[in-house]
């Protein structure tokens, strides 16, 4: 396991501070998101209806690391700051590109991406720290890189993030795939990933 | 062992075998180290859906048609 350090905004403090991205999810950091993220979910989700509540509410995240920690598509990555779990990633590598010019070559794709409850401001205002899911974007670019994939990257985009895989990303939006519960798909070329390197 | 501590092995090929790994390889962007990778990871997943019994199929998107893929 490696561990970089990245920067987050501290909103309280409006600074950028240490945090420690890992490149996987260990059963310390599936045991924080037991005992602080589920809590916060669960008291955030309780009285809304349904379509109220934010599109990861039910992500069991320690269900879902049973499923993908025997095979080596599979890669996954966490953030801790201040001593609490701020982000969550799984990304795999065996998923082919779609848009026009780099049909057919490999990209890493983004399975699931969330920020704990306290970093969305839908959920908690302010939210403790800004830029969890940028420097996770980033490590699934890096990743794309190491694996010889020249910063290629999809997902599907859950409906309240598609603003921020399009812009602050930069990210090509390619309609919404009925594979996938209608989500909208997006990819990001070799050009998109080294400009969005730079930022 | 770290996850990522590189082995090195020497891997034998037909021409033909050889052939097909540096098309793939031009064709999928990556060296044919890459190439050996992803069909490793492949192959891994693929395996343990057949090992629980699922079937691999393909499907013509125009089409609809599907076709599976016997594995062995």
């Amino acid at each position: 396991m490696t561990v970089s350090q990245v920067y987050l905004k501290k909103i309280a403090i409006n600074q950028l501070v240490d945090a420690s991205l890992y490149d996987e999810i260990t059963d310390q950091h599936l045991a924080m998101w037991k005992s602080t993220w589920v809590p916060a979910m669960e008291a955030y989700c309780q009285g809304r209806a349904e379509a109220k509540k934010p599109d990861d509410s039910q992500w069991d995240w320690k269900w879902k690391a049973e499923g993908w920690r025997p095979f080596l598509k599979y890669h996954s990555f966490s953030i801790v700051c201040e001593k609490e779990l701020q982000g969550l990633m799984l990304a795999s590598d065996v998923k082919s590109a779609r848009v026009q010019d780099q049909f057919g070559k490999p990209i890493v794709y983004v399975e699931l991406l969330a920020s704990a409850p306290w970093n969305r401001s839908k959920i908690q205002k302010p939210k403790r720290f800004h830029g969890v899911g940028t420097v996770l974007m980033a490590a699934a670019v890096q990743l794309s890189i190491d694996m010889g994939f020249k910063g290629r990257v999809g997902l599907h985009s859950l409906p309240g993030a598609v603003s921020f895989y399009k812009d602050d990303c930069g990210m090509t939006p390619l309609g919404n795939d009925a594979a996938y519960g209608n989500w909208i798909y997006f990819e990001m070329t070799e050009k998109q990933a080294a400009e969005f390197r730079q930022k | 062992m770290a996850d990522n501590e590189k082995r090195t092995m020497t891997l034998n090929l037909t021409v033909r075998e050889m052939a097909v790994l540096e098309e793939l390889a031009a064709k999928k962007d990556l060296n044919k180290t890459g190439v050996m990778r992803l069909a490793l990871r492949l192959l891994q997943a693929v395996d343990a859906k057949i090992q629980a019994g699922h079937k691999l199929m393909f499907e013509d998107e125009k089409t609809k048609e599907k076709g599976e893929l016997l594995m062995l």
